[in-house]
């Protein structure tokens, strides 16, 4: 999230799009229905109405898939009705910069496409720069190549009759939706918008996003209390475990996860480090030298110095993608012996199961990390299966709860919140530290031993206080572990004329060095802990005091990455000099006298005027033309990998950039089309149940409120199809079935595309073959296909048939 | 005298009420299935002994409008129980703090209360040797210790709030007037047999919701009472409440032996 949970009050318009927040983010809708006292509309945009929609003022239905025409539409409304904060545009986003001669799009493509290798040249879409290397760029925003006029000419495709056609959105309500929320363009008013998976989980997740983005920069709605763009996130920790690179492409704090072409830590800085000419660009990921040398220092102590590249060769180079999906096929194809889950239960949550499940059957070994023995951790003696006849060998570690044991967690709004223990693990189970600490132990005495290179895993620094063995009574020290994740002085260094003594901790990334005197686990968080005691552990704060701008920042409850930051980009949410676009609920203002910013933490100290708002852009611009992403610099609609109908915008029916898995592995990869495979489906969450439902479908008072699968259909569709609510149906898409009751609704309604009807039914994906209630996975519906940048699974949108099975409720 | 406010305009049909008042009052669980009705969420099917709060799924269509809006079942806390007042033994009881709750060491199980209650709120421990009647007391416990019940207190968005009753009805007053349109003008347990300590606001007419709207708006404890005096004195009401107890537990007895027959049905009743 650029903002926070609690700010979400101050919004004047609540988009809720990707997102049932009511559902999977019930504390939100504290938030929302206390804005909607004060007189906020909220907007609940939705292939079927759901509990968020039952308290939005506007229901807007549209197909899975859509979403790009959806916003795309409401992007081209405010740009043809003038809805533009335009001093905000023009000042802070990239839309007056101009666009390489290079660039163009014509019938779904843009410039620089291979079709060979499904990618493109993204040097097609780079800035024109001029003779000191500066973009050039056209403040009156008429020049034909700025980004803004490119911007309008790509949405201008994108007008009400198209958006509905494509979406099946009621064009009277579409309406209202474009109305209300472009009327947070005045700057006195703001809209947030609030997503979660329901826009990722798509072929074109990011660019989704990227229309989020889009509208909310036109709108002048980012930095801005009440504003932004917020990703609900999934998990309570997944904020925290992307942050700690839980994702193959990155190391902790966003550093890129080096690749074989980065031969040295020069290669790698070279390739990373952004550069601009602009003095006026803050330029934070300039930065980048420090963080990945005072990374390196925290990994490898005393064995990472300038003479050896700061063992910049002991970490691994990646040669390809290794996303969720290219994991399970390389796995499928037998190329990966082990794997080791935690928390992970890919038997019910990873798309395609069936496919993942044999993929999972062909490893020599998996260990389990969980709190219960999950489908994963059982797939030998799954219904149907001989153990006999699974070679994997499979360990099961019982794993501590988070109730029983310290640590933090960092919510969608980037707090990290420290928790104490409140009870001792139950029998032998233990907590994730204390599996790593051992596992690392253990690993180590191995390579001690020899090894083909053993200097990685021997040189690891690695003591958070329980010695060199394993001792089961001993818990490391995660305030160690803390600790080094802040950083600190790793010898006496002097820096701004202040001197730091050996092992003092950090106090803010702004001092850590490239030079190996500090180390820190993720420059992120570097400020979290910035002192020897436990009282410096800023995670731990409880204060309620608020900040002076009274919105409701709280700053010194816990600590927001970065060093304290409650909104993101709140240089934004000022004029060029200064003074706050909306004075009643300010973030950040510039004090003359005091020569300071007040209010929450800005983005960087400099005075008003001296740096570009954005500062992590090397232009110090927001984006609304990104020539960054690997499908193009404007968000373009195409269908889902399998969809119904044909792509009513250009000849491309799918994202061009996507990998074709179907293609490229065809065993168990099957597609379906829509004369066997006429319905879209979708899959969702409830709130009785936790994603891949180990952690619910065991617990009695939650298996009591939803203790079966239920397939969410409409009327007209059931009657089509002899369904009565509470009958067996079963589903089934090109790769499997599955069977689950029937929940027919009004709620969800069929969508009308050029007089073509298309219907849409729903299914939870919570169940599995394990735990007090049991039921189908719906994953096995699922297709092996991703993001075109993040490889995200196309979970939310693919075609299937349903039909009456044997057996119903009464 | 306290009260619970519960205004369905809020309420996000999240449950955490349903498991929070179970957790508290340390509930079981029930053995339940999905059910076809057109309630789809709902689970449990009813009240039970187990289950003393349920959350209803009402899909209706009022003023051109489509709407889910979500209701509650549990005891409404009459300000003049008639379950209080048919109880032989005053196992139940109205406090003077609003909680009506009841003694299950006095309960003789005759289940006059449950015929009494216009809402069917008391259930019966039908699985048990020893059967009691059971129902919501709006955690008496943790209002006696200055808390609010459970179900109030887990509420994301403040759909239950706690408080004095006269405090609530001006604030229910209050909101139907700030959002004329967004209401049914009407607090439904304000007038309700005499008045209620759980008071409800909807932007759907209550029957929608399933709440009973042909009540009187005074107390039926007169009727109540009059029913009462017919029985000319305790001893007969006694004789006639343990033999229903004798008669209860051998229709248990023969149920339990139906149920592992194999006839397994969600709820009691």
């Amino acid at each position: 999230m650029t903002n926070h949970w609690s700010d979400m009050v101050h919004a004047d318009v609540i988009m809720i799009m990707g997102s049932n927040a009511a559902e999977n983010h019930p504390i939100a809708t504290k938030w929302i229905t206390r804005a909607k006292e004060k007189g906020a509309i909220v907007v609940s945009a939705d292939p079927r109405y759901t509990r968020t929609s039952s308290f939005a003022d506007v229901y807007c239905k549209f197909r899975s898939g859509t979403d790009i025409a959806f916003v795309g539409g409401m992007i081209n409304y405010a740009l043809q009705n003038d809805f533009v904060q335009k001093d905000y545009v023009l000042n802070y986003t990239n839309a007056s910069f101009i666009i390489s001669e290079k660039y163009g799009f014509d019938d779904g493509l843009f410039t620089g496409y291979n079709p060979a290798s499904r990618s493109y040249d993204k040097s097609h879409w780079a800035y024109e720069l001029d003779g000191k290397g500066m973009p050039v760029r056209d403040m009156t925003l008429q020049h034909p190549r700025c980004a803004f006029q490119l911007l309008k000419k790509h949405f201008q495709r994108y007008d009400v009759d198209t958006v509905c056609n494509i979406t099946g959105a009621p064009r009277d309500v579409y309406l209202q939706v474009c109305r209300h929320y472009t009327s947070t363009w005045a700057p006195d008013r703001v809209g947030t918008w609030l997503y979660a998976m329901g826009a990722t989980q798509h072929t074109h997740g990011t660019q989704n996003i990227r229309t989020y983005a889009i509208l909310q920069l036109l709108l002048g709605n980012v930095g801005l209390a009440g504003g932004g763009v917020n990703a609900l996130r999934g998990e309570s920790n997944v904020q925290g475990s992307t942050d700690m690179a839980l994702l193959f492409h990155i190391l902790p704090g966003y550093l890129a996860s080096p690749t074989a072409a980065d031969q040295s830590l020069a290669a790698y800085l070279a390739s990373n480090t952004p550069r601009t000419n602009d003095p006026k660009s803050a330029n934070w990921w300039g930065n980048y030298p420090k963080y990945i040398v005072s990374l390196l220092k925290a990994w490898y102590g005393g064995h990472a110095a300038r003479e050896n590249d700061f063992a910049f060769s002991y970490i691994p180079k990646r040669s390809g993608d290794y996303s969720w999906i290219s994991l399970f096929e390389a796995m499928y194809a037998g190329q990966i012996k082990g794997l080791m889950l935690f928390g992970q239960n890919p038997a019910v949550g990873g798309p395609n199961t069936n496919k993942e499940i044999k993929a999972l059957e062909k490893l020599d070994w998996m260990v389990a990390v969980d709190l219960w023995e999950t489908e994963t951790a059982s797939i030998w003696k799954r219904p149907g299966v001989k153990p006999a006849d699974i070679k994997t060998e499979i360990f099961l570690l019982p794993s501590a709860s988070s109730v029983e044991k310290e640590g933090s967690i960092t919510n969608s709004a980037r707090w990290a919140q420290w928790r104490y223990a409140a009870v001792h693990p139950v029998g032998n189970s233990r907590s994730d530290l204390w599996i790593l600490d051992a596992l690392c132990k253990a690993v180590k005495k191995e390579y001690a031993a020899g090894g083909v290179f053993p200097e990685p895993i021997t040189r690891l620094a690695w003591d958070y206080g329980t010695g060199e063995e394993v001792d089961v009574r001993k818990e490391p020290d995660v305030h160690r572990v803390a600790k080094e994740i802040n950083g600190y002085f790793t010898q006496e260094k002097t820096v701004g004329g202040r001197q730091y003594k050996k092992g003092e901790q950090v106090p803010g990334f702004a001092l850590l060095q490239d030079d190996g005197s500090t180390c820190s686990g993720n420059w992120l968080y570097c400020n979290s802990y910035a002192g020897p005691e436990k009282k410096d552990n800023k995670m731990a704060r409880r204060s309620k005091r608020d900040a002076m701008n009274g919105i409701g920042l709280y700053p010194d409850w816990a600590w927001c990455w970065p060093v304290n930051r409650r909104i993101l980009y709140n240089r934004a949410s000022v004029d060029p000099t200064g003074k706050p676009w909306n004075p009643k609920r300010w973030v950040i203002r510039w004090n003359a006298g005091k020569k300071q910013w007040e209010g929450d933490v800005p983005d960087g100290p400099w005075p008003p005027g001296e740096k570009h708002p954005f500062i992590m852009k090397p232009d110090g611009h927001a984006w609304l033309f990104a020539g960054n992403l690997n499908d193009g610099p404007l968000p373009e609609h195409y269908e889902p990998l399998e969809s119904p109908l044909p792509n009513m915008m250009s000849r491309q029916q799918v994202n061009p950039a996507i990998k074709l898995w179907h293609k490229d592995a065809p065993e168990m990869n099957a597609v379906g089309t829509a004369d066997r495979f006429p319905i879209v489906g979708t899959t969702y969450r409830v709130s009785e149940h936790w994603q891949a439902g180990a952690m619910t479908r065991n617990l009695p008072w939650l298996a009591e409120l939803v203790p079966d699968v239920f397939v969410e259909m409409g009327v007209d569709l059931a009657r089509q199809k002899g369904v009565q609510n509470g009958d067996r149906v079963t589903l089934e898409t090109a790769r499997g079935k599955m069977s689950g009751y029937a929940l027919v609704t009004r709620r969800f309604e069929p969508f009308r595309h050029n007089g073509k009807i298309v219907h849409e039914v729903g299914v939870i994906w919570h169940f599995g073959y394990q735990g007090i209630v049991k039921g189908d996975s719906a994953n096995v519906l699922t297709p092996h296909v991703g993001d075109a940048n993040t490889m995200i699974p196309e979970y939310k949108a693919f075609l299937c048939n349903v039909y009456k099975a044997k057996g119903g409720a009464s | 005298m306290k009260a619970l406010l519960i205004d369905v305009t809020r309420c996000v049909g999240c449950r955490g009420c349903q498991v929070a008042c179970k957790e508290w009052n340390e509930l079981p669980a029930e053995k339940t299935r999905f059910f076809a009705s057109p309630k789809g969420y709902q689970n449990p099917r009813d009240l039970s002994s187990k289950t003393w709060r349920v959350v209803t799924y009402n899909e209706a269509q009022t003023n051109g409008r489509f709407e889910w809006v979500f209701g509650h079942l549990q005891c409404f806390h009459c300000i003049e129980p008639s379950c209080a007042t048919a109880c032989p033994v005053s196992a139940l009881q109205k406090t003077k703090e609003g909680p009506v709750v009841y003694d299950p060491d006095r309960c003789l199980g005759c289940r006059y209360c449950q015929l009494a209650c216009p809402f069917l709120v008391p259930r019966f421990e039908w699985d048990k040797a020893i059967p009691k009647i059971t129902k919501c007391t709006m955690c008496a416990d943790r209002v006696a210790a200055g808390e609010e019940p459970a179900c109030a207190k887990v509420c994301p968005t403040d759909a239950i709030v706690f408080g004095e009753r006269e405090d609530l009805i001006a604030e229910a007053e209050n909101r139907i007037h700030r959002n004329p349109r967004g209401y049914v003008h009407h607090i439904y347990g304000k007038d309700e047999v005499g008045g209620t300590c759980v008071l409800h606001l909807s932007n759907v007419p209550f029957e929608v919701l399933g709440y009973r709207t042909d009540l009187p708006k005074i107390s039926l404890r007169e009727y109540t009472k009059t029913a009462m005096q017919v029985v000319p004195h305790v001893k007969i009401g006694l004789a006639v409440a343990l033999g229903a107890v004798s008669w209860v537990i051998q229709r248990r007895i023969r149920n339990g032996r139906d149920e592992k027959n194999g006839s397994s049905s969600g709820g009691e009743s």
